[in-house]
């Protein structure tokens, strides 16, 4: 079973090369984006279209990983737009794999929040290669009913209350900034623990691995967890406390003072991408930052967009949703970097899920 | 002298064989390349290096990772077998008509997919699961059992069920090639039942039954949607972290260092296993 | 047809001493399927008995029920008087030479002639030789290190013989031995069973359907026909006293003519048949009004000056003789002749020694 995985990695580029041209319709310029299937819904993207002589093709990813795995691969040249996480910008930057935003073509950006733009993330030298599209928190999501008080991340370190009860995420980026931020460890240290930072990290994350019922991997089997009791709290993403109220269960969502992660995925342009093609992509790019799109990606997804631009359109409930209601949450929040010494903190990771 | 039918086959199997080469064979080579590699952050050094295996045999979790690995296959092995053996032998040789019948029902969960059993064990296991219920419900228990899932138990059951119709086809194959009269002549000889099966049955059932091993070994080793799935928070097998290194660790050859050191260690099972089925009489060759 | 010869009882060597097995109502059924209808025998210590008769007829299932493979479904069978139904075939002191041989093919031939041996408390430094002794009986201590896959038919017989008798069974069972091997293997294996068990003073039940073999070998034949026992008695009163046309035709040689018993006297019975009247001994249970069948057998016929017309159709040479095949009043006929004989067509006479002939009762689905 491994190897087919690895396989579709492996392959993953040269499938691309092929996949491509043929699927595209006829129109003035092709381009294709390479993203989430949540984010390029029809509906979404309509009113680009009507204005625009552009045909798109969506090529949908699955992970993080296979999007960087394709384009390493040699897919770049075919692909006119990537969605990275804000945090793995750098490995293509690294690889030399996108060429910087050119703001002149994309005037939405000016309205992107403030800590997108003051973000060192996603840049290169000053310049922007990944631009910030969307974004949302990986909260504390547990059962009210069955739970006395709003956790924090303390709760999956100490006391035994709910032992066997708890799940993490199976991730050692976010699991081990959690230990982190347990630890009081400052985010400007975060990411480049220490020898003897990380040994104190691994001490607690034992402690944490045998309070946990399990480690979960996709969102709809927690989501499952959640249901059957199996796990009353977890380091969660949001949909699980919609989808689980929405069924008549009492949930609770935590937003932990010690830090929240936030999440970001950006948008970007792989090198070699010119003429009208890329003036066609960074008008899509701006179409994306734009209000049209802010707003169905506020209400469909529910996911916040990184501009204001559909801000005053959403109605206070709308706002809420997607935490932009009161703004100075994104002071708290903890966004995810990628650690220079990471292939260390997934070996620890392992080590520790191994022990 | 080959004739030209013979000639015609050779040349219609090319096709095919340079196919499995290519599909099979080529990725492999490319994962045994990499395993000498070295990665720094995102570039790849392509000076030849034992460093990753270096680093897998003086590692404590990798080594612990393979060792639970291959002993949990030989656990599921052993499992397996001894259920696998009545099994096999009521089909082959108690069963006439419904043969083809029970055959195809014993391999039905296969065709279900490997998440939709999984999602069954859950609900049997589960706090709430059906198991728990009932135990309740007849008052053997008050509070729900945890370990029953997500625990090494839940795996090792969920594995079992898995891949118990390999063994079991094994086992029965060998089982129709079992001539009764051979356990005839034991009896007639004098051998309680007990001596019947270590003298006649176990040795000249062996090939099935290495077969079926090494099948649900292999499998077996390579599963780790089930115990991830199942086995809780000490689920994680050399296979998912494999997968990490591939993935999130973007660390490529340690990712292939390790397969291969798994693909090398199932080589070597198989070999010993095919050696072990030429030396049993089934398929002995006479001098 | 199930009453039992009195006359083949008569004809043994006057059984003194308890046979050393009986079957008594031997019964055997699967499911609808009657395979062993009843039959009562006994087989005395030191004989050769063999069980004869067409496929299906039941005596293998009947060879099966004394090796303990199958249970009896009524009767009984006992062994030195004992009770045979309730004991395991482990446990049985019988021992069967099986038709496919049915040698174990992951052991060498030494290891299969001594499997049974551990069994019956030999002390473990005198297996290895006892089997040894086993396989020089058949002679195949040469071949004691091979796997039977490279030994010959005949080869695997003379191991499965050793593996059988090297137990020293009260009783040995072979379950048509002979039936894998070519001609000239056979009669070569023919007398090295019947010469092994009058070495070893066995007793060997052995089922065939070849009444070539079952002559060459037995002590006593019973041969099987539907589940029941047909006649049963030594090899030259069944040969030369059918108790009926089917036995007379199974076991070979007799050329049956269909008649009507008008009389009986004594051992005499007066036949009509086609070919005339005759006084000829017939079969016992033969009363007047019966249908039966005359027996001739070519050595009881000859061309003579007098006797039956008949026309010759065929002449066949057989070294010593000639078969003169004869028609007869719509009947062929079968005569010896130490002279060439007159070729087709010609017409000659037929005599034939009345009390060398035979009345046998007919039956119906019989072909004479």
């Amino acid at each position: 079973m491994y190897r087919r995985d690895l396989l579709r990695t492996a392959l993953a580029g040269a499938a691309l090369g092929a996949l491509g041209p043929a699927s595209r319709a006829y129109a003035a310029t092709d381009i294709l984006w390479m993203t989430w299937e949540n984010l390029a819904k029809d509906d979404y993207l309509a009113p680009f279209f009507a204005a625009n002589d552009v045909a798109l093709t969506k090529t949908f990813i699955g992970t993080d990983d296979e999007q960087f795995a394709k384009l390493r691969a040699g897919g770049a040249s075919s692909v006119d737009l990537i969605t990275p996480g804000l945090d793995k910008v750098e490995f293509y930057t690294a690889s030399d794999l996108l060429q910087p935003i050119d703001f002149d073509k994309v005037p939405n950006a000016a309205l992107l929040y403030d800590t997108f733009k003051k973000t060192p993330l996603g840049k290169v030298d000053g310049e922007t290669y990944g631009i910030p599209f969307y974004w949302g928190i990986n909260p504390i999501v547990y059962r009210a009913d069955l739970m006395d008080e709003e956790p924090d991340w303390s709760v999956f370190f100490e006391g035994d209350k709910y032992n066997g009860k708890l799940a993490m995420r199976d991730y050692a980026l976010e699991g081990i900034m959690i230990a982190a931020m347990y630890l009081g460890i400052p985010e400007s240290e975060m990411f480049d623990l220490d020898d003897a930072q990380l040994a104190e990290v691994k001490k607690v994350l034992m402690i944490q691995k045998s309070k946990l019922r399990t480690y979960w991997n996709s969102i709809g089997d927690l989501t499952n967890l959640f249901a059957t009791g199996e796990v009353v709290c977890a380091f969660s993403w949001v949909p699980p406390y919609y989808d689980l109220r929405a069924k008549g269960i009492d949930m609770g969502m935590a937003k932990p003072k010690e830090g929240v992660i936030g999440w970001c995925d950006t948008i970007a342009v792989p090198k070699g991408v010119e003429g009208e093609r890329l003036d066609a992509t960074f008008k899509l790019v701006d179409y994306l930052l734009g209000p049209d799109y802010g707003k169905m990606l506020a209400v469909g997804g529910p996911y916040a967009q990184s501009t204001s631009a559909a801000r005053d359109m959403l109605s206070a409930e709308e706002q809420e949703k997607i935490f932009i209601s009161d703004l100075s949450i994104m002071d708290s929040f903890v966004w995810k970097k990628n650690p220079p010494r990471y292939n260390e903190w997934v070996a620890l990771w392992n080590e520790v899920k191994a022990s | 002298m080959r004739g030209l039918p013979g000639q015609i086959g050779t040349w219609l199997a090319m096709p095919v064989v340079a196919a499995l080469v290519a599909l099979c064979l080529a990725p492999l080579l490319i994962l045994l390349a990499y395993s000498f590699f070295q990665v720094d952050f995102v570039a790849i050094s392509r000076d030849p290096t034992f460093a990753n295996y270096v680093k897998i045999a003086g590692s404590e979790t990798y080594r612990g990772l393979i060792a639970r690995a291959f002993g949990s296959a030989l656990l599921v092995v052993a499992i397996t077998a001894v259920i696998g053996y009545p099994v096999a032998w009521f089909i082959a040789k108690r069963v006439t008509g419904a043969k083809s019948t029970l055959l195809t029902l014993l391999l039905v969960p296969l065709y279900s997919g490997d998440l939709v059993r999984i999602f069954a064990w859950r609900v049997l296991l589960g706090a709430e699961g059906a198991i728990n219920r009932t135990l309740m419900w007849l008052g053997l228990t008050t509070e729900p059992l945890a370990g029953l899932l997500f625990s090494p138990l839940a795996t090792h059951i969920a594995l079992t069920y898995n891949y118990l119709p390999f063994m079991v086809i094994g086992l029965w194959l060998a089982f129709e090639s079992l001539d009764d009269a051979w356990l005839e002549a034991a009896a007639d000889l004098g051998a309680p039942a007990a001596d019947r099966f270590r003298r006649v049955t176990l040795p000249l059932t062996s090939p099935g039954l290495i077969a079926g091993g090494l099948m649900v070994f292999v499998m077996v080793a390579g599963d780790y949607l089930t115990p991830q799935l199942l086995g809780g928070a000490s689920g994680i097998t050399i296979i998912s972290a494999v997968n990490d290194l591939f993935g999130t660790a973007f660390d490529w050859p340690l990712g292939s260092a390790i397969a291969w050191t798994m693909l090398a260690i199932l080589m070597l099972c198989f070999g010993a296993g095919a050696l072990a089925i030429r030396r049993t009489a089934l398929v002995s060759e006479g001098v | 047809m199930t009453t039992p010869d009195l006359r083949a009882e008569t004809d043994g060597s006057g059984r003194a001493q308890r046979p050393l097995l009986e079957a008594k109502g031997l019964y055997k059924s699967y499911g609808e399927v009657d395979a062993v209808s009843g039959v009562d025998f006994a087989l005395d210590g030191n004989s050769y008995v063999t069980l004869l008769g067409p496929s299906g007829c039941g005596k293998t299932s009947i060879l099966r029920m004394i090796g303990g493979f199958e249970e009896i479904t009524s009767g009984a069978l006992t062994l030195d008087g004992a009770r045979l139904d309730e004991i395991p075939a482990a446990r049985r002191p019988i021992n069967t030479v099986f038709q496919s041989y049915a040698l174990f093919p992951h052991l060498s031939v030494l290891d299969n002639v001594a499997f049974g041996l551990s069994y019956r408390g030999i002390p473990r430094s005198r297996i290895r030789p006892t089997a040894l002794e086993a396989l020089k009986t058949v002679r195949m201590e040469a071949m004691a290190d091979r796997r039977p896959r490279q030994l010959s038919g005949g080869q695997q017989q003379r191991v499965a013989l050793a593996r059988a008798i090297v137990n020293e069974p009260r009783l040995l069972l072979l379950d048509e031995p002979l039936s894998a091997l070519d001609r000239r293997m056979r009669k070569d294996m023919q007398i090295e069973l019947k010469d092994l068990q009058r070495r070893l003073g066995m007793t060997f039940l052995h089922v065939t359907h070849d009444q070539e073999e079952a002559f060459a070998l037995s002590d006593r034949i019973i041969v099987m026909r539907n589940g029941r026992i047909e006649q049963q008695g030594r090899p030259d009163h069944i040969y030369a006293r059918p108790n009926t046309a089917y036995v007379a035709d199974f076991i070979g040689g007799a050329v049956c003519v269909p008649g009507e018993v008008v009389d009986r006297q004594a051992v005499d019975v007066i036949l009509d048949t086609a070919l005339g009247r005759f006084q000829i001994p017939g079969a016992p249970p033969l009363t007047a009004g019966m249908a039966a069948v005359l027996c001739l057998r070519p050595e009881n016929l000859s061309l003579a000056s007098d006797g039956l017309p008949a026309r010759v159709t065929h002449c066949v040479y057989r070294g010593s003789d000639w078969i003169v095949e004869c028609e007869s009043a719509g009947q062929l006929l079968q005569a010896t002749a130490l002279d060439t004989p007159p070729p087709p067509g010609s017409d000659v006479k037929l005599s034939f020694d009345p009390a060398r002939a035979w009345a046998a009762a007919a039956e119906q689905g019989v072909s004479a």
